[in-house]
C-alpha cells in the first residue's frame, strides 16, 4: 500500500491566510445572498471580485454564511475555469488551445511561455505578473493562433514574437 | 397501478415506480452502476438502457429513472443494447486501472462483475492513466480515486441519506474526484455509507486492506448490539475472527448503518477484555477458573440468604441482554436468590417514558416503526438528537424533509443538527419540554382543531385533561421557557396541520425527572388530535440500548413480571408460579435507585452488565453503597469501574458471540447469530443456568436460547406467535399472538387493549426548581459513543476520545476561555468535575453540554435525583 501511495503523488495544495479582518468584507456578500444558496454562482464571482481569488477561509467562510456544505462550494469553484484558488497574475494569459490554433502553432507558444515564464497551464509566475490558462476555441479561428492578455486579443501570431508580446506586459 | 410488460412477463407496479423497480419486481435483472434504492435515481452510467415500444414507437432509455407506464413493452436484452453496454463498460475501463489483483473490492465490484458478464476481452482503444493518490488520512475510511466510475452514489447517500453533505465531486475531466473542499481529512459522521456503497474499490473501509475480500469471508447475519433501533448487520468473519461489518440491503434499515454498529464492534477484540472469572483474594481480584467462581459466588449468595433472607440480595439487570437472558435472569431472581429486588440501573429515562405511555395506551412501548417516519409531515422531535442518539433514524428525518417537503419541530435545549433542516427550533431549558407540549395542546384545545366526537369513541378522560391545562396557557409557558408564545402556537398549528405528524422521544434527554410527564403530554396530543393507531403518524419511543424494549417485555423491573404483569397481582403471580414451579415473592421489590442508595438492607448484589458507578446519578452515594456490601458480583465482558469494586467478575460473550432475540424500540423482535466462539466464554444465559444448578435449584435448566423462546411465548401474550423457526423468515414486530399472526408495525390501529385509551391530565405548570447558578448543565450523547460501553473500542475512541464540555462561543469569550482550557464544573451543593471545553455550534448560550459516556469525566457525580435539572458555575482551573 506504502509503495503504492508513494507512486501516486498529488499536487499539494497552497494554502494563503486572509486576515479575520479582511475576512469579515465577505459578511456583506452573505447578506445579499443568505437564504437564496441556488446563488451560490453570484457570490463566489462577488466574492473573487473582492479578493481576486478564493482560498480556503473565504469559501468556508461563505459556505457558512450561505448554509452550503462546504464540500459542495469547493466542487463549484474547482469545476469552473473562472474561479481560481490561489491569487492570480497582474495579467491573465489566455491561450486557445483549440483544434484550429493547436495545428497553427499554439502548442509552440505554450512550450515558449513554460520556458521563458516558467509557468505552465493552471499557474502564476513567483513574481506574480503572469498566470496562464488554456481554453478551448475562442471561436475567433480566422485569428489563429490566438492569446488574450487580460482584455487584449493577440491573433496570428507568430510564436517567435511570443517573448516580444509578453514584454509589453509588467 | 400501471401494468406492463418486460421481455414478455406481465407486472403490474405502482404508480410512479421506475421500469427498473418493474424488471426488478418481475424478476428481470438489468444492469446497473449507479442505481441503489434509497437514492434518487441519477441517471450516470447508462448501463440500465432499455428498448421501451409504447403507441408504436421504440425508443431506448434508461430504466432506472423512467417511469413504468401502462401498456408500455419492454425489452432489456437485444443486440443493440448489448453492444451499447459493452460499451460504456469498455469507455469506463479507458481510466479505470486494472489492478484488480491487488484491490480490496475485487470480487465484490460490480464493475467487475458486468466486465466478466459481458466478456470484455480487449479494448478498441489505448488507456489512460489517472494520478490521484490514496488518500488513507481518513478515520476508517480510504479513497483511491483511480478507481472512480463517477456513479455519484457516495457523494449522493452522503447528501439524501446521511444529511452530512460531506463529499462533493471536484474538478472536472481526468481531474474530476470526489473529495471534501480542499482534500481535508474527513470530519463527519463516519458511518462508512460512501464506502460500502461505492460499487467498485474507490472507497472502501480501511480494515478491509488487506485482510480478507468479501469472497473469503464468512457471513453471518445479527442485529447491531449499541442502539435500539435493532438495524441489521453482516458480520464478515475469516480465521475465526470478524473483519469486517455490512448491512444487508434487504434488512429493514436498508443496508444504513451508523458509525457504532459499522466501525464500533472491535471492542469484542479488545485486549481488555476479560477472558477468565476474577475472584477477590487478599483484596486483590485474581483470575481462577469457572467452577471456582461460580461455586464461590453461590456460596456467598446462599451465605446471605441463610444469614438474612433472600430480601437481602438483590439484582441489577440490564437492557443489553437478550430476551432470552432476562427472562431466565428473572427468574433466576425471583426463584433462585429470591429476591424481588430486581432492577436495571441504566434504563431509567426510558422506564420512565414507557411507564408514561403504558397505562394510557396499552403498552409501555412506541407505537409506530421507523420507517413510518419518512412520510410524515411534520416531525417533532422532543428532546431527541437523533443524529447524536439514534443515527439511523435520523436519516429517516432527513429523508422526510428532503425529499417529502416534510418540517421538524425541535423542543430542545441542544441546537441539533437537526434544527438546521425546515422548520423550527423551540430552545427550551432542559426539563420544560412537557411544559411546552401542553401548550401546544392547549392551544388545540381552545381553537376546538381536533374532532370531539372522534376523540370521545376512542379515549377517556378529555374533560379532566382540559381543565388540568387551563393555566398552560402559550403566554405563561413562554414566560417560564423563554420560548415565544407565537412559536409556541406556530409549532401546534403546523403539527394539527399536517396530514401526517410524528412525535419522536428519546432517551437522549437522558436526564432525571419528567420523563413520564414528556411521555404523557406526547400522548395527550397525538390522540387528541387523533394521531394514534395511524401509518407515519404516534409516539415513537427511541431506547438507549439494544435491547431496552425487551427488558421491559421480560419483566426486569422491581413489580415486573414477564409480559407487562405485575408481581402484586395474583393471577399473575400464579401464572408464573406454575410455570417455573416456585413460589414468588408476592410484593414488589425495591428499585434500582433505593439498591444503590445504600439504605434497602442490601447486603449482595449481582449486576450484570452494567456500570452505575459511571453511569448512575449521585455517584458519591452509588460508590458508597457497592463498597458496604458484603458481596457484590459483576458480569460484565470488561473491569469497568464497578466490576473493579466487586468481589466476583464474570466474563461473559458478546453479542456477536451469541443466539438469542433483541427487541427493537420498533418492538421488532430479531435474532442474533452467532460467529466464532472460544470455548472457554459463557453467555450470561449459561451463567445463569450453571449458577441455579450450584445454588440448588437444577431444575431451572435451558438447553439454550430455542427453549426459552418457545418458554417465552407460552407466557407472554405479545410473543405469543413468536419462534425461531419464524424468526428465521424475518423479523416480527409484537404484539404477535399466534403462529399467523405477522405481527403490527403500527400499534392500535383496531383499537386499544383495554377499549379505550385514557387521556392523563397535566401536573400544575411550575417554574422548575434550579440553583442559581449561570449555566444549564446538558447531559449529551455523541453518536460515537453509547454509554460508556462504547469506551472500549478502540476504533470509537480513536475518532472522539475525550469528552469535552460543549460551549456557546459568546460564553467562552464572556469567561475568557479558549478551546482546549480546562474548566470546573460545580454544582450548588459542591459537586464538581473538571474536563476541558470546547467551542461548540450544538451548545446555546447558558448551556453546557457534557458527554454522559465518558468514565473519565464522571459526569454522574454532578447529577441527583434530588434535583433533576442541574444548573452549574465553570471556572477556568
Ligand atoms: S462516512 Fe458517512 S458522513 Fe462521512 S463522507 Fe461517508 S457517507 Fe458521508
Ligand atoms: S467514489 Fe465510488 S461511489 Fe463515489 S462516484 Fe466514485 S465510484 Fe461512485
Ligand atoms: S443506529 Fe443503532 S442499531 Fe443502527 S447501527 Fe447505529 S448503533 Fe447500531
Ligand atoms: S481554435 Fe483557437 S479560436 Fe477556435
Ligand atoms: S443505473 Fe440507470 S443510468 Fe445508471
Amino acid at each position: 500500500m506504502k509503495e503504492r501511495d508513494d507512486i501516486l503523488k498529488r499536487k499539494v495544495q497552497k494554502v494563503e491566510v486572509v486576515p479575520p479582518e479582511e475576512l469579515a468584507k465577505l459578511d456583506e456578500i452573505i447578506d445579499r445572498y443568505e437564504g437564496r444558496p441556488s446563488y451560490l454562482i453570484p457570490a463566489l464571482k462577488d466574492a473573487q471580485e473582492m479578493f481576486g481569488y478564493l482560498p480556503m477561509e473565504v469559501q468556508r467562510k461563505l459556505a457558512s454564511g450561505l448554509n452550503i456544505p462546504s464540500s459542495h462550494v469547493y466542487g463549484v469553484v474547482t469545476f469552473y475555469s473562472f474561479f481560481t484558488i490561489e491569487p492570480r497574475g497582474r495579467h491573465t494569459l489566455r491561450l486557445c488551445l483549440g483544434t484550429a490554433c493547436y495545428v497553427k502553432g499554439s502548442k509552440d507558444i505554450l512550450d515558449i511561455i513554460v520556458k521563458e515564464v516558467g509557468i505552465n497551464v493552471g499557474e502564476t509566475s513567483e513574481d506574480g505578473r503572469f498566470s496562464l490558462e488554456a481554453v478551448r476555441c475562442l471561436g475567433a479561428c480566422g485569428l489563429a493562433p490566438v492569446m488574450l492578455i487580460g482584455e487584449d486579443t493577440h491573433g496570428n501570431m507568430d510564436p517567435k514574437d511570443t517573448t516580444k508580446i509578453l514584454e509589453g506586459y509588467q | 397501478m400501471v401494468t406492463l410488460t418486460i421481455d414478455g412477463v406481465e407486472v403490474s407496479v405502482e404508480r410512479g415506480s421506475s421500469i427498473l423497480e418493474a424488471a426488478q419486481k418481475a424478476g428481470i435483472g438489468i444492469p446497473t452502476l449507479c442505481h441503489d434504492k434509497r437514492l434518487i435515481a441519477y441517471g450516470a452510467c447508462r448501463l440500465c438502457m432499455v428498448e421501451v415500444t409504447a403507441r408504436g414507437r421504440t425508443r431506448t432509455m434508461p430504466a432506472c429513472f423512467n417511469p413504468a407506464r401502462d401498456g408500455m413493452e419492454v425489452a432489456t436484452q437485444s443486440p443493440k443494447l448489448t453492444e451499447s453496454r459493452r460499451k460504456q463498460l469498455m469507455l469506463l475501463l479507458r481510466s479505470h486501472p486494472l489492478l484488480c489483483p491487488s484491490c480490496d473490492a475485487c470480487g465484490d465490484c460490480q464493475l467487475q462483475n458486468l466486465v466478466h458478464e459481458f466478456e470484455i476481452l480487449e479494448l478498441p482503444f489505448s488507456r489512460e492513466t489517472r494520478h490521484f493518490h490514496v488518500d488513507n488520512a481518513s478515520h476508517f475510511i480510504r479513497f483511491n480515486m483511480n478507481l472512480c466510475i463517477k456513479c455519484g452514489m457516495c457523494v449522493r447517500i452522503c447528501d439524501e441519506i446521511q444529511g452530512e453533505n460531506e463529499l462533493s465531486f471536484v474538478e472536472r475531466g481526468m481531474e474530476c474526484e470526489v473529495s471534501t473542499d480542499f482534500g481535508r481529512p474527513l470530519n463527519c459522521e463516519f458511518c462508512g455509507q460512501c464506502a460500502t456503497i461505492c460499487p467498485v474499490g474507490a472507497i472502501s473501509s480501511k480494515w478491509l486492506v488487506g485482510t480478507g475480500r468479501e469472497f473469503e469471508l464468512k457471513k453471518t447475519n445479527t442485529v447491531c448490539a449499541f442502539c435500539s433501533l435493532g438495524c441489521s448487520l453482516t458480520l464478515g468473519e475469516k480465521a475465526k475472527k470478524v473483519v469486517y461489518v455490512t448491512a444487508p440491503a434487504d434488512s429493514p434499515n436498508e443496508g444504513n448503518l451508523c458509525v457504532k454498529g459499522r466501525y464500533g464492534w472491535p471492542y469484542v477484540y479488545s485486549e481488555e477484555r476479560l477472558s477468565k472469572p476474577l475472584i477477590r483474594k487478599n483484596g486483590s481480584l485474581q483470575e481462577v477458573d469457572w467452577n471456582e467462581a461460580l461455586s464461590f459466588v453461590a456460596d456467598r449468595f446462599k451465605n446471605i440468604k441463610a444469614g438474612s433472607g433472600g430480601q437481602s440480595l438483590a439484582a441489577l439487570g440490564s437492557d443489553r441482554l437478550t430476551n432470552e437472558e432476562a427472562y431466565v435472569f428473572n427468574r433466576f431472581v425471583r426463584t433462585v436468590l429470591e429476591t424481588p429486588h430486581l432492577d436495571r440501573a441504566a434504563g431509567f429515562t426510558y422506564r420512565g417514558l414507557t411507564d408514561g405511555v403504558e397505562p394510557m395506551l396499552g403498552y409501555p412501548a412506541g407505537t409506530n416503526s421507523i420507517r413510518e417516519i419518512r412520510d410524515s409531515k411534520v416531525i417533532l422531535l422532543v428532546g431527541a438528537d437523533l443524529t447524536e442518539t439514534h443515527p439511523v433514524a435520523k436519516n429517516e428525518v432527513i429523508v422526510a424533509t428532503a425529499r417529502h417537503r416534510a418540517r421538524v419541530i425541535v423542543i430542545d435545549a441542544i441546537q441539533t443538527k437537526l434544527t438546521y433542516r425546515p422548520g423550527m427550533h423551540l430552545a427550551t431549558s432542559p426539563g420544560s419540554e412537557y411544559l411546552i407540549l401542553n401548550a401546544m395542546l392547549k392551544w388545540v384545545l381552545d381553537e376546538g382543531r381536533f374532532d370531539k366526537t372522534a376523540l370521545a369513541l376512542r379515549a377517556d378522560g378529555l374533560d379532566e385533561l382540559a381543565a388540568s391545562l387551563e393555566a398552560y396557557t402559550a403566554d405563561k409557558v413562554a414566560e417560564l421557557t423563554g420560548v415565544p408564545a407565537a412559536l409556541i402556537t406556530q409549532a401546534a398549528e403546523e403539527y394539527v396541520n399536517a396530514p401526517t405528524a410524528t412525535i419522536v422521544l428519546t432517551q437522549g434527554m437522558n436526564r432525571i425527572g419528567f420523563n413520564v410527564e414528556i411521555a404523557q403530554a406526547a400522548v395527550n396530543l397525538a390522540l387528541v388530535t387523533g394521531r394514534i393507531g395511524k401509518s407515519s403518524c404516534g409516539v415513537h419511543i427511541f431506547g438507549e440500548k439494544a435491547n431496552s424494549q425487551g427488558a421491559i417485555d421480560m419483566g426486569l423491573g422491581p413489580e415486573l413480571l414477564p409480559g407487562f404483569l405485575r408481581i402484586s397481582d395474583e393471577a399473575s403471580r400464579a401464572k408464573f408460579e406454575k410455570a417455573w414451579d416456585d413460589a414468588l415473592p408476592a410484593t414488589a421489590g425495591l428499585s434500582a435507585r433505593e439498591i444503590l442508595s445504600g439504605d434497602g438492607g442490601i447486603k449482595g448484589l449481582y449486576v450484570i452488565a452494567e456500570n452505575p458507578v459511571d453511569t448512575y446519578p449521585d455517584r458519591a452515594t452509588v460508590q458508597k453503597s457497592l463498597s458496604d456490601l458484603e458481596f457484590l458480583v459483576v458480569q460484565d465482558m470488561f473491569l469497568t469501574s464497578t466490576a473493579k469494586m466487586a468481589h466476583a467478575v464474570l466474563p461473559v460473550a458478546s453479542f456477536m458471540e451469541k443466539t438469542g432475540t433483541f427487541t427493537s424500540a420498533e418492538r421488532l423482535v430479531q435474532r442474533l447469530h452467532p460467529t466464532f466462539r472460544s470455548p472457554s466464554v459463557k453467555t450470561d444465559l449459561e451463567i445463569f443456568v450453571a449458577l441455579a444448578a450450584v445454588m440448588g435449584k437444577p431444575s431451572m435448566t435451558y438447553s439454550g436460547p430455542e427453549q426459552v423462546m418457545n418458554e417465552i411465548a407460552g407466557l407472554v401474550d405479545t410473543y405469543a406467535g413468536i419462534s425461531y423457526d419464524r424468526l428465521a423468515e424475518g423479523p416480527i414486530p409484537w404484539p404477535c399472538v399466534d403462529s399467523e399472526d405477522p405481527g403490527k408495525p403500527v400499534l392500535y390501529e383496531g383499537g386499544f387493549p383495554r377499549g379505550k385509551a385514557q387521556l392523563a391530565p397535566a401536573p400544575n405548570p411550575a417554574a422548575l426548581a434550579v440553583d442559581d447558578l449561570p449555566f444549564y448543565l446538558v447531559s449529551g450523547i455523541l453518536k460515537f459513543h453509547s454509554g460508556s460501553f462504547s469506551q472500549w473500542s478502540p476504533s470509537l475512541m480513536e475518532v472522539c476520545p475525550d469528552g469535552l464540555a460543549e460551549m456557546h462561543r459568546n460564553d467562552l469569550k464572556a469567561l475568557d476561555l479558549k478551546e482546549g482550557d480546562t474548566v470546573r464544573l460545580s454544582t450548588g451543593d459542591g459537586a464538581s468535575i473538571q474536563l476541558n471545553v470546547s467551542w461548540s455550534r450544538r451548545a446555546l448560550q447558558g448551556t453546557v453540554i457534557v458527554p454522559e459516556h465518558s468514565s473519565q469525566v464522571k459526569l454522574n457525580t454532578l447529577l441527583s435525583w434530588a434535583k433533576p435539572v442541574v444548573k452549574v458555575r465553570v471556572e477556568k482551573v
